[in-house]
């Protein structure tokens, strides 16, 4: 599976083009501030309709327009030569956003999301590991709803359930608070047990593509479901149980606090790496080339599981990935795609020689002041 | 504002009719003959004069009572709670119910400061317990949203200490729809398989 044929209209400060990729992808070199970025975060909007640098659609468009387009054309998205075509729209007026899959308005954009199949590094994807919690619960929920049926409609269900308690815990009375607890129990049990059944199918690969990177160093994930220490259970089955009992001696402090303080809009999960002769937690501990080398594991972890799932390689969208990786682990992480990343890849660097990935054979393209080209600029 | 733009403006707030839709119906009616457009606007006059909620069970009615209320073949035994007077017309509709309904006006919804006062509850205890004793089963018809679960547990924990039977419709409503937009035949089978809480 491919992105075959790109249009941009409006975006950022990308010139409105129509391109044609090549299956194998291209290397996209260009000076820093020439755009670079934005072809990535245009490409990205097809898979989940909002920016991955978490801006509002309206900064999107280029100023002085009324509003941006994109559309692409995916090849071999059922496995055969069969196309489809994926195409967002935002316009000033109205604030309107437009999304079309083969030039039909799903029901929710829920269904639209996820049908490019792409994957992102970013540099920024730093955050995963050195912020909060929200950062690695923003990852699992959306490779989760990417890549298993239904949980995002309970996750949303479950959004929901908790911003009504929660102004329950505020005005109501007693009843009137725990009428909300058995809605939330069911929706929140299956958030529980949707992560942690990922997390833990996933460690063991976790762990694999992390020494594959680090040269050798272990590593594993660890789930933290916001339950009582006591209470985290076992098995999966009985998240439900486990909640249940963890609201009904939170009510208390519920009260106190006004909100509802236990369930998995609080989880958590952490990275180990070896520290003084043991695993831990990597945002205390561990060191800048540990963190990135985290942070890239996850990233792969995503790109394995979306391979997985749709049983196609995912499109890899890196950008300028290896500027702040050490020399040794751009090269193993070099080595690693070569071997393995068999899809499409779109990479960017500022400079041609950053470029070594499947033996220079990408095709480069260069980008000046938002204006692209096939093959390298002229003197 | 011009005639013709408000009439669009409030065929617009109508559910399921965009601009384009009540714009399309305005020139409609301006093409055709001047009393069919007379009769519409008469007939929704008188709707909105006659019709009222019934004094008992909140469901519309030209009279003080509604047609099911002032049926004496109606089992009394049985109230069917629902939130709008629309799931009445969608429970009758399958003519597989022969109870009394009622009609909360809504479900519990804090965020919209919508908590028991501002639902039609007070009303339906009053039924059960002035009911002397012969009201055996209310079933909680509320929406399969999450809000419309949360009112039947509401519901359940206050009707309960009554000593009053309570079911649930069975799960054969599709989580997180209305029920208006339920076919009959699902409705019927989940009130024929409906559950105690
Ligand atoms: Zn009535």
């Amino acid at each position: 599976m491919h992105l075959a044929r790109l249009r941009l209209q409006g975006f950022r400060n990308l010139a409105d083009v129509r391109l044609e990729l090549p299956p194998e992808g291209i290397a996209l070199v260009g000076p820093n501030a020439q755009g670079k970025t934005n072809l990535l975060e245009a490409i990205h909007y097809l898979e989940l309709f909002r920016s991955f640098r978490g801006v509002r659609d309206a900064e999107l468009v280029r100023f002085g327009e009324a509003f941006f387009r994109v559309e692409g054309v995916v090849r071999g998205a059922t496995g055969g030569g069969e196309e489809r075509t994926l195409a967002a729209a935002w316009q000033r007026e109205g604030a309107r956003k437009r999304v079309t899959l083969d030039g039909v308005e799903p029901e929710r954009l829920a269904d639209a999301v996820g049908h490019l199949g792409a994957v992102l590094f970013t540099p920024a994807d730093l955050a995963l590991v050195n912020d909060g919690p929200h950062e690695r619960r923003r990852f699992l929920d959306i490779v989760l709803s990417l890549n298993e049926p239904g949980y995002l409609g309970a996750l949303q269900r479950y959004r929901r359930v908790l911003g009504q308690r929660n102004a329950a815990l505020r005005e109501g009375g007693a009843a009137a608070i725990a009428a909300w607890d058995e809605p939330l129990v069911r929706e929140g049990a299956r958030v529980f047990a949707s992560r942690r059944a990922w997390i833990a199918g996933v460690g063991e690969a976790f762990a694999s593509l992390h020494a594959e990177i680090s040269g050798g160093e272990p590593a594993e994930l660890v789930y933290l479901p916001a339950l009582p220490t006591d209470a985290r259970p076992d098995d999966a089955e009985t998240f439900d149980e486990s909640l249940r009992s963890a609201l009904r001696s939170s009510v208390d402090q519920e009260r106190r606090m006004q909100t509802t303080v236990v369930g998995p809009h609080r989880d958590e999960f952490r990275m180990r790496v070896p520290n003084g002769g043991r695993l831990r937690d990597v945002r205390s501990y561990g060191s800048g080339g540990q963190r990135r080398s985290v942070a890239l594991a996850l990233r792969l972890l995503e790109a394995r599981t979306l391979e997985e799932q749709r049983g196609r390689a995912p499109i890899l969208l890196m950008d300028d990935v290896f500027a702040e990786l050490d020399e040794a682990r751009s090269e193993r992480v070099l080595e690693l795609l070569e071997r393995t990343a068999v899809g499409q890849v779109i990479l960017t660097a500022p400079r041609a020689s950053d470029i070594r990935l499947r033996g220079d054979r990408l095709p480069r393209w260069s980008i000046r002041d938002g204006v692209i080209q096939m093959g390298e600029w002229g003197p | 504002m011009s005639a013709i733009d408000e009439v669009t403006r409030e065929l617009a707030r109508l559910p399921g009719v965009g601009p384009r839709t009540a714009t399309r119906l305005v020139y409609h009616l301006l093409r055709g003959s001047t009393a069919d457009a007379r009769r519409l606007a008469r007939a929704i006059e008188l709707l909105v004069e006659r019709v009222h909620p019934c004094a008992r069970c909140g469901a519309f009615t030209e009279e003080e009572l509604c047609a099911v209320c002032r049926d004496p073949e109606r089992d009394r035994s049985l109230i069917c709670v629902v939130e709008s007077a629309f799931d009445v017309r969608s429970i009758e509709g399958t003519r597989e119910f022969r109870g009394l309904y009622h009609v909360l006006g809504g479900h519990l919804s804090p965020l919209d400061g919508i908590g028991p006062e501002e639902l039609s509850i007070g009303p339906l205890l009053e039924r059960v317990q002035g009911g002397a004793g012969r009201v055996a089963e209310v079933i909680l018809a509320t929406n399969p949203s999450v809000e419309g679960e949360a009112t039947a547990v509401y519901l359940e924990g206050t009707l309960r200490p009554m000593g009053v039977r309570v079911t649930r419709l069975a799960r054969g409503v599709p989580v997180g729809s209305d029920l208006e937009y339920v076919d009959g035949s699902t409705l019927a089978e989940a009130l024929a398989g409906r559950r105690d809480m």
